[in-house]
């Protein structure tokens, strides 16, 4: 991602959220800072008897005033949350289709995703069977695909830089910020960078029924709490962020607003099915330290993955010690998806945000509906803790066994 | 001639793939690309396949090519006439 003596390329310029807990930057980040819980039971049409009963919701998302009507009827949700999510983006950074006319080239897009669109080819699919083939729509043919959200911005925009999709499971939402750092250095001006998901529909839901980790609680409050003696899985979420990065010397040019510095990051990979493995985490944050030239004691404060499951935790609470000794213990921590919930592929996109803003403001946000912590860990609960944050390391595992770290430093 | 497709027909059929126009302005400029209008060859598609359903016969396998609604119209109808 940089050398130590070059610097970081590449800076975050612009923030889209729609989070359970907000639509727009500066939602997410009241909530977010308040420790507000906006889980809640699972209302989807389709979904309300099926055994994951918790979750976190966008509501009072209206694609219809965000997007235009024929890029709605081409995609799924998922898409819908990454089109809007990426107009924010854009609009966050300040740039505009006069910034990149010129040279459309120089603009790329690549997000992440962990499943695709779910809900739309539930539908179309359900006309095969119905009414037979004669009956599924064209759109079937991109709309479910993982890659649709990157495609479709890139079109409605006109970008027509790098473009890719993440596959590396869901430590995928990190992964695709080296992805676009790699691209910046490659001569790219800007890229939108992103993840969002659509996991609650039912074809979708059932999917993830067989997941080791998810919770099945019923109690808002008491479905999703990591790192404490009840840890009982977790909850998941729909939606995500997109943001805008840029050439950080190219921003400081135009005026732009340099949010943060993407310093360092590195994925790994662990066998699945092994929650209580440390060692995989462990390597990436040392990696992703190692190319930000940053040593632990310069990390201001955790994004945990928190997983949830007392071998997922303790894993990660034991990867912190193993990469920064016994700093690792003090270290602030936090997990603000307790109250939005873990969004999969967008978890860690979520949590960059949250990282970003966290270095704007000077706070660590709390970790909802978490007390009574049983790791040798320092979580933030309560209420945020304001604190100079300079360096924010942000942490994202799959069941599958990808592992990813980031390092974000606070922008000049 | 019921079966005609007419620009009135046309135009509901592209606000199904989220393209809102007027038949009056299909009608006024006919030879207007659809790609103006923001349609796009998948969508085209879906009009196609959409109007064989509700014909009930195939249309020619070049109907999705068409660039413009008096192309599309044309060639829709020609079709339907002739039944082939």
């Amino acid at each position: 991602m940089k050398s130590r003596t070059a610097g970081p390329v590449a800076a975050i310029t612009g923030i889209g959220v729609v989070a359970p807990n907000g639509i727009g930057a500066e939602a997410f980040w009241k909530a977010t800072q308040a420790g507000d819980s906006v889980l809640d039971r699972v209302t989807r049409q389709g979904c309300e008897h099926l055994p994951v009963r918790v979750a976190g919701e966008v509501r009072g998302f209206d694609p219809g005033s965000l997007v235009e009507e024929r890029f709605l009827v081409q995609t799924d949700r998922f898409s819908h949350y990454a089109l809007a999510a990426a107009d924010l983006a854009l609009e966050h950074a300040r740039l505009g289709r006069a910034d990149y006319a010129d040279d459309p080239y120089a603009v790329g897009v690549v997000t992440a995703a962990g499943s695709g669109g779910g809900e739309f080819g539930q539908r179309e699919l359900q006309r095969l069977w119905g009414r037979g083939p004669r009956y599924v729509g064209p759109y079937q043919s991109i709309a479910w695909f993982y890659a649709a959200s990157t495609g479709q911005i890139s079109i409605r925009r006109g970008f027509k830089g790098p473009c890719g999709v993440v596959c590396s499971d869901e430590a995928g939402g990190l992964d695709a910020f080296a992805h676009a750092v790699r691209a910046i250095r490659q001569g790219s001006q800007a890229m939108l960078v992103g993840a969002t998901e659509a996991p609650l529909a039912p074809y979708s839901v059932v999917c993830q029924v067989g997941y080791e980790g998810l919770s099945t609680g019923d109690d808002p409050e008491r479905a999703y709490r990591p790192f404490t003696a009840k840890a009982c899985g977790f909850v998941p979420a729909e939606g995500g962020a997109m943001f805008t990065v840029e050439d950080a010397a190219e921003a400081v040019r135009r005026g732009a607003p340099v949010r943060a510095l993407l310093a360092g990051h590195c994925a790994t990979f662990t066998p699945p099915g092994r929650p209580e493995d440390s060692e995989g985490l462990a390597h990436a944050v040392r990696g992703a330290l190692r190319e930000a030239g940053c040593a632990p004691e310069e990390v201001d404060v955790v994004f945990a993955d928190a997983l949830g499951t007392p071998e997922a935790d303790a894993a990660e609470a034991a990867a912190l010690r193993e990469a920064l000794g016994a700093y690792g213990s003090k270290v602030p921590v936090t997990a603000p998806k307790t109250g939005t919930g873990r969004a999969y592929c967008a978890a860690g996109t979520l949590d960059t945000a949250a990282a970003v803003l966290a270095l704007e403001h000077g706070v660590v946000p709390p970790t909802p509906n978490v007390f009574d912590v049983c790791h040798d860990l320092d979580v933030v609960t309560g209420s945020a803790r304001v604190a100079p944050v300079r360096t924010a390391l942000v942490l994202s595992r799959g069941r599958m066994g990808s592992n990813a770290a980031l390092v974000l430093r606070k922008g000049p | 001639m019921s079966d005609r497709l007419t620009m009135e027909e046309l135009a509901a059929l592209m606000k199904s793939a989220g393209i809102t126009v007027d038949p009056a302005e299909l009608t006024s400029r006919p030879d207007s690309r659809f790609d103006d209008y923001g349609l796009d060859s998948l969508g085209l598609l879906g009009i196609v396949g959409e109007l064989e359903n509700r014909r009930g016969r195939a249309l020619p396998t070049d109907a999705d090519r068409c660039k413009s609604p008096r192309e599309f119209v044309d060639l829709v109808n020609n079709s339907l006439m002739t039944g082939a």
